[in-house]
């Protein structure tokens, strides 16, 4: 009770200090549900992702790194490598299907409009951001996202994702998932920029590359290149093996009871 | 369905909404559903509809006190509430609600006020009990219940609640993310349970408070049978939509379910609770002699009515947006879990006790020809 109080408090002071109203004139006349205006950030550049899926050997190196960077809930992750095991029909054979997602950081992002309070906003650069001072935590945008690129940090109780760590960004580093990226399957840059090594690929490889869910006007600026078209929408796989039941129904070999 | 992939990684994904939601989309329809029962007697001041405007005014006060609290535990940060109106974002629909709800509540509260003042400045008049001293107090004044009062109120309140039933149904409705929720039917759909479940409830408060009125389970019958038609209409409607492909979404949102046994079960179960309550409804308005028992078809109203928003918020969030697979949903003892979905309920009927104790609310049509 008496923490509950003092924070209220302490949000109380904050807000007569001002740090947290948002400038009246970012009430653009946005239609309800419609993209508000981004706010900060670089308008001469636009960040998307490439990933070259031939290089991508499963390793969870991205995942790992990202976790150890952004500091994510054990159980909760930015960015995760789907694993798929695929059995070909004729022969039998079983193969790996590699799909790392992340948020897509998308050019109509669903997740922004929703927000009732502003904390979710795109910058100038496309990067879509949290506000995690100014998020009430209501988690409409983790519903908004057709992608599970969100999720509601245990910690802070917050909304988080995926931010092409825009921090490092900022600073002339490359995220820690590219960083650490055993195969270089995963590439960031600038495609406003045409010297830049993605817009480079992504003129190479224009009509091969694909992004997930298109049919949700979203439009991601994370790219795949070998992708298996199959696994595009919602792929019909079994789901994860730790949420497989045995024949009475009941779970068997879940990973993460009690987190 | 082809079973030649199988995920064999994934992150667990927990629910982001929790039952506190469930909750307060059912407290705000049954409030919204109670203050639209209530105004043919008292806005429009239809002497037949007076027994029925009392109860459903009681309901539409309790459950309109009670629902904000449940919305303000489903916020992770509740503390931040302020955001909500420091920070507006009119182009989402939480935002417009959250600019909705106060103005709501604050004029059904007044609407209840003004309806029940007359009879409270009664009981004030009545001696020297605790009781009639709390009533004077409760009048703060003596002055004359203005007649109109409750008719400024009363519509008012109905205006905003339309506001309401929009903004909670287009608020889930919006969301391409869950093909399950992307229908304009959902916002008809939540009216519709909502009047059920309210009806249900006033016929149910009608036996445990007021004497079993008959005209209150003849009224509260023929709105169930009403909306249960039409809630029969939208769901078939949706369903063709979706087996004929008229609706991509709602085709997406079938084929999401279609070979999962939990959801089989939960049509059936759905299906099987909306013809029983349908016959009943119906065999009660033709042989009255039963209607006595119309408060047990009550409490299946109810059940509908928070099965629905159950189904719909909880079971929906364990569909995987990935994969084809689902979540397993627990819901938790706890304050997130049991304990909010108990702890709701058990506030409400505090509320309820208290205001029956302070208010004279039976009276409200008494008072109503008496004295002003
Ligand atoms: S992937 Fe999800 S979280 Fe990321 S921008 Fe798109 S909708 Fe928003
Ligand atoms: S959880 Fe936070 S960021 Fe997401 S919609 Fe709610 S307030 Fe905005």
């Amino acid at each position: 009770m008496d923490f509950a109080r003092r924070t209220l408090l302490g949000q109380m002071a904050r807000l007569t200090a001002g740090a947290a109203l948002m400038p009246f004139s970012s009430l653009a006349n946005a239609g309800i549900n419609a993209q508000p205006s981004r706010r900060e950030g670089d308008g001469s550049k636009r960040y998307a992702m490439l990933i070259d899926l031939r290089q991508c050997i499963g390793c969870q190196a991205c995942t790992v790194s990202c976790h150890i960077e952004n500091e994510a809930p054990l159980g909760s992750f930015r960015t995760i490598v789907s694993q798929y095991e695929v059995e070909n029909e004729d022969t039998g054979d079983i193969a790996t299907m590699m799909l790392p997602r992340l948020c897509n950081h998308c050019e109509v992002p669903p997740c922004v409009p929703v927000c009732p309070v502003q904390a979710t906003y795109q910058r100038e650069d496309g990067i879509v951001v949290v506000d995690n001072e100014a998020c009430v935590g209501c988690a409409y945008c983790v519903q908004a996202c057709p992608y599970d690129a969100r999720f509601i940090n245990e910690y802070t109780q917050t909304a988080d994702k995926c931010t092409f760590c825009a921090h490092r960004l900022d600073v002339g580093l490359l995220p820690a998932c590219v960083e650490s990226c055993v195969g270089g399957a995963r590439i960031i840059g600038d495609i406003r920029d045409p010297d830049s090594q993605i817009s480079r690929m992504m003129a190479e490889h224009h009509d091969d590359l694909m992004v997930l869910k298109p049919e949700q006007g979203t439009s991601p600026h994370v790219f795949y290149l070998g992708m298996d078209e199959r696994f595009v929408t919602r792929p019909l796989a079994d789901p994860a093996i730790w949420d497989v039941r045995n024949s009475e129904g009941k779970e068997i070999g879940y990973e993460f009871a009690g987190h | 369905m082809s079973l030649l992939a199988t995920e064999i990684l994934t992150p667990r994904y927990e629910l982001a909404w929790y039952p506190w939601a469930v909750q307060y989309f059912f407290m705000i329809a049954i409030s919204y559903s109670a203050l639209m029962l209530s105004l043919p007697g008292l806005v429009f001041r239809s002497e037949r509809f007076m027994p029925l405007a009392r109860l459903a005014l009681l309901v539409a006060v309790t459950c309109t006190l009670v629902g904000p609290v449940a919305l303000l535990a489903d916020l992770h940060q509740p503390a931040r509430f302020w955001h909500f109106y420091a920070n507006p974002a009119p182009w989402s629909w939480m935002s417009i609600g959250a600019f909705l709800l106060p103005p709501y509540v604050v004029l059904t509260i007044l609407y209840g006020y003004f309806a029940w003042r007359p009879a409270l400045k009664a009981r004030g008049a009545e001696g020297q009990d605790w009781d009639a001293k709390l009533a004077r107090l409760l009048c703060l004044g003596n002055w004359q219940t203005p007649r109109l009062a409750v008719i400024v109120f009363g519509v008012l309140a109905a205006l905003f609640a339309c506001g309401i039933m929009v903004y909670t149904g287009a608020e889930i409705a919006i969301l391409a993310s869950r093909p399950l929720w992307n229908t304009h039917w959902l916002p008809v759909m939540f009216v519709l349970t909502g009047l059920i479940a309210a009806s249900g409830l006033v016929m149910l408060l009608n036996r445990l408070m007021a004497g079993a009125n008959s005209d209150v389970y003849r009224q509260g019958l023929r709105v169930i049978l009403v909306a249960i038609l039409a809630a029969a209409v939208v769901a078939a409607t949706w369903f063709i939509q979706g087996i004929t492909g008229y609706s991509p979404s709602v085709q997406a949102a079938l084929e999401s379910v279609r070979h999962n046994p939990d959801w089989t079960a939960i049509a059936v179960w759905a299906l099987s609770a909306g013809v029983l309550l349908f016959l009943a409804t119906v065999a009660m308005l033709r042989a009255p002699g039963w209607q006595r028992w119309a408060w047990l078809l009550g409490l299946l109203a109810i059940h509908m009515g928070w099965a629905f928003r159950w189904l719909v918020l909880m079971e929906v969030q364990t569909v995987a947006k990935n994969t084809a697979g689902y979540y397993h949903l627990a819901v938790e003892a706890g304050s997130y879990g049991l304990l909010g979905i108990i702890g709701t309920f058990g506030l409400w009927l505090a509320v309820l006790l208290i205001i029956d104790i302070l208010v004279p609310w039976r009276d409200v049509n008494n008072a109503r020809s008496a004295t002003y």
